[in-house]
């Protein structure tokens, strides 16, 4: 078995397609015994906030938020039955990390207690970085 | 010889594997399991799976559109 690998996300966009992203990479790279760091800033960390929903970005403004009702309701029929279960699944079993960016919550005035409580404490620049340092980053 | 036999047909990337891996982390070593998919991407998504967990694809055979894999626990 091949040793363990972590990859590092940068989650910068707000959109369904960017949430089903992570959804399906993380899910995925539980059940693969991969560590997966996420780090939510800038627009993307809204997906961290509570009640908030994703909107498909590839659509026509007027479909946008009927797109992602569509897109979950056919996802429902793939066995994909919420795509935030499959994330705190891979939270749970201790692979997922999703860490908030502290600057972003100051800069649009984001409160702790609006992030999702499966999230890990807000971290800086310098924590995502040294824990991606000599792994890879992707950014979403 | 296979003990379990689990039909994901209908079912999507990534479920196929999210959820053969949730069965085999019950199985002991040893231990044979089949699982049937209609999803295309399986035929890959699966061993893949198989090569990083470390787990062995006995036999993968195709079956009027159905890909049948047989799995041993490691």
């Amino acid at each position: 078995m091949a040793e363990t690998e972590t990859i590092n996300f940068i989650v910068k966009d707000k959109s369904f397609e960017k949430f089903a992203m992570m959804a399906i990479l993380g899910s995925t790279g539980d059940a693969m015994d991969m560590k997966m760091n996420f780090f939510f800033t800038f627009w993307g960390l809204n997906l961290l906030t509570r009640k908030f929903k994703p909107k498909v970005a590839g659509m026509p403004t007027p479909m946008k938020g009927m797109g992602a009702k569509i897109f979950r309701k056919r996802m429902k029929k793939f066995g994909i039955e919420d795509p935030w279960a499959l994330i705190k699944d891979g939270v749970e079993s201790g692979n997922l990390k999703l860490f908030p960016c502290q600057m972003t919550m100051d800069l649009m005035g984001i409160k702790h207690e609006n992030i999702l409580d499966f999230a890990e404490d807000p971290v800086g620049a310098a924590s995502f970085l040294e824990m991606s340092n000599g792994g890879r980053i992707v950014s979403l | 010889m296979v003990e379990k036999t689990f039909d994901y047909t209908g079912l999507k990337c990534p479920m196929p594997v999210l959820k053969t891996k949730k069965e085999l982390k019950n199985l002991s070593s040893g231990q044979v399991i089949e699982v049937i998919s209609d999803d295309v991407g399986a035929k890959k998504d699966i061993p893949a799976l198989l090569n990083k967990i470390g787990d062995e694809l006995v036999e993968l055979r195709e079956d009027n559109g159905n890909l049948i894999f047989i799995i041993k626990k490691a």
